[in-house]
């Protein structure tokens, strides 16, 4: 006996504007090509400067990436835990993220990571070599330095996000999965989280851009990221015009790959306009 | 109100008036580069070079203006025209050279390097392989970088490096004699457990200069006329003797 189907006609959703940003004349595309083409002219018409400059970035793009991948990730788990925390009934756990939050926020970037690598290391080298710990803090390399201080920051503003895009879905959301027989942790993950996750892409792409452009900050603890190279490259040359304009293009390419890869993740989790 | 405004502002004039006819030399000089020149507590930039500055100016009769600026960016700033010169103990090299003019030579230099105590680093061999920082864009970060290559750290300013170096992570610090000895034998926060180990010893020897926007010949003679000035009025000796003791 065929089994009866059953088809639920689920309309179109909701009416979200078109994107216009597709085919080749997309302000993306002109900005890339622009970038790229101004950099190829520039290194063919005038390899002295140019083309010389763009050979000395190159290690400084690794650490570059190296700084944001890896303060993006602190950042994501920080600001997951940091968003919860916001939404907890826990007071302690509510208050604790929320001081985390309003003390991180007050506080510049720069001046985070001045204290964490100068003041604290101040600190950490007066300490005994009694275990493998206060070795390693003593010891901390500036990288290191520049990631906890950036996913520190960035985490307090990914807790804001976080905490947004859960409170944006609906609570009858909730009370359907704990009528189901969901606990808070399972409603959370399964049934509150994988929808939040669509509001909660476009604020946190914007927050990975925004991250990579101020990691040129930690360029200040001898990091010899983008930034620091050009700079090291224009003391001896005193070619400023010539370099800056480089490592601006430069920046500029990276962010542009950087808008690309979280739009196309956005648009995945576009069902309603994928269709 | 008005009047005491209008009366005060008048006043002014007819005491400025007579230095108007006098030519004003704004000097740019990065502040954190101890004895040469520093910020005191009072917020203003003190040293050797303020001072020279100061009684060259006298001397040569022009007005000096001393404008604190970092170190990065201080030669663009000249070239771009922000102000007239750099007395910001500016080494004089042939790099250089082909982007600015320089004056007379005021002062010699050499390279200290800067260790922690009970350091084994005693002679420029040892400092191969160690990891070094500088200032960057000063003789001290030229000379880190070759003799260290990739193991040389620029800072922005020369006191994060020395913090570094106090707190371990760097091997040495190469700076100006007169700042290595600065930090290393009378800062109160460094010299417990920094040493001047040594002195790099240089193919030839290097000067400190005024540096000027290339061209700029008029600024260029009255610096060499008050610097000579000064010079010969025995004034450079006593501020020499002011912040380096009586040698």
């Amino acid at each position: 006996m065929a089994e009866k189907q059953v088809v639920i006609d689920v309309g179109d959703g909701a009416a979200l504007p078109r994107r216009h940003d597709r085919g080749l004349f997309s302000a993306w595309w002109i900005s890339l090509i622009g970038a790229l083409g101004i950099i190829a002219y520039l290194c063919i018409s005038r390899p002295d400067p140019y083309w010389r400059v763009l050979k000395f970035l190159p290690d400084g793009i690794v650490v570059t990436f190296q700084v944001t991948i890896l303060s993006i990730l602190l950042a994501l788990v920080l600001g997951l835990f940091t968003g919860l925390g916001r939404i907890s009934k826990n007071r302690v756990i509510n208050l604790i993220a929320s001081t985390y939050v309003e003390v991180v926020r007050g506080i510049p970037l720069l001046v985070q990571l001045f204290y964490i690598y100068f003041a604290l290391g101040q600190v950490f080298a007066n300490l005994p070599d009694s275990n493998a710990l206060f070795i390693f803090l003593k010891n901390m390399p500036p990288l290191v330095a520049a990631v906890i201080a950036m996913g520190i920051c960035y985490g307090a503003y990914m807790g804001e996000v976080f905490r947004a895009g859960i409170q944006s879905i609906d609570h009858g959301q909730t009370e359907a999965a704990r009528s189901l027989g969901f606990n808070r942790a399972q409603t959370m993950f399964y049934v509150i989280l994988p929808q939040a996750w669509r509001t909660i892409l476009p604020p946190v792409g914007n927050e990975f851009i925004a991250l990579l452009k101020d990691s040129s900050l930690v360029s200040i603890l001898a990091v010899s990221d983008i930034l620091r190279r050009g700079r090291e490259f224009a003391s001896v040359t005193f070619n400023y015009f010539e370099t800056y304009t480089m490592v601006a293009l430069v920046y500029l390419v990276i962010t542009l790959l950087l808008s690309k890869i979280v739009s196309t993740m956005e648009e995945r989790l576009n069902y309603y306009e994928r269709r | 109100m008005l009047k005491r405004f209008l009366l005060t502002g008048l006043l002014l004039a007819a005491m400025t008036s007579t230095a108007w006819a006098q030519r004003t030399i704004t000097f740019a000089s990065d502040c954190t580069w101890p004895p040469m020149e520093m910020i005191s507590e009072d917020r203003e930039c003190v040293g050797f070079g303020p001072d020279l500055v100061n009684a060259m100016a006298k001397a040569g009769e022009f007005e000096a203006v001393i404008q604190n600026t970092a170190w990065d960016g201080i030669f663009a700033g000249l070239a771009s025209g922000r102000y007239n010169a750099i007395s910001s103990s500016v080494s004089i090299t042939e790099e250089r050279k082909n982007a600015m003019d320089f004056s007379d030579p005021y002062f010699e230099v050499k390279q200290g390097v800067v260790v922690r105590d009970g350091s084994d680093i005693k002679t420029e061999a040892d400092l191969a392989g160690k990891t070094l920082g500088a200032q960057i864009g000063t003789t001290g970060y030229f000379a880190a970088m070759r003799i260290a290559g990739n193991n040389a750290k620029s800072y922005d300013e020369v006191g994060l490096a020395i913090t570094d170096l106090a707190n371990g992570r760097l091997d040495a610090v190469i700076a100006d004699d007169a700042v290595a000895a600065d930090y290393a034998l009378t800062n109160e926060n460094f010299s417990k457990n920094l040493n001047l180990a040594f002195l790099i010893e240089p193919d030839e020897p290097e000067y400190l200069g005024f540096a000027v926007k290339k061209g700029d010949t008029e600024t260029l003679e009255l610096i060499n006329n008050a610097l000579a000035a000064v010079k010969a009025s025995g004034e450079y000796d006593q501020i020499f003797k002011k912040w380096f003791g009586g040698e």
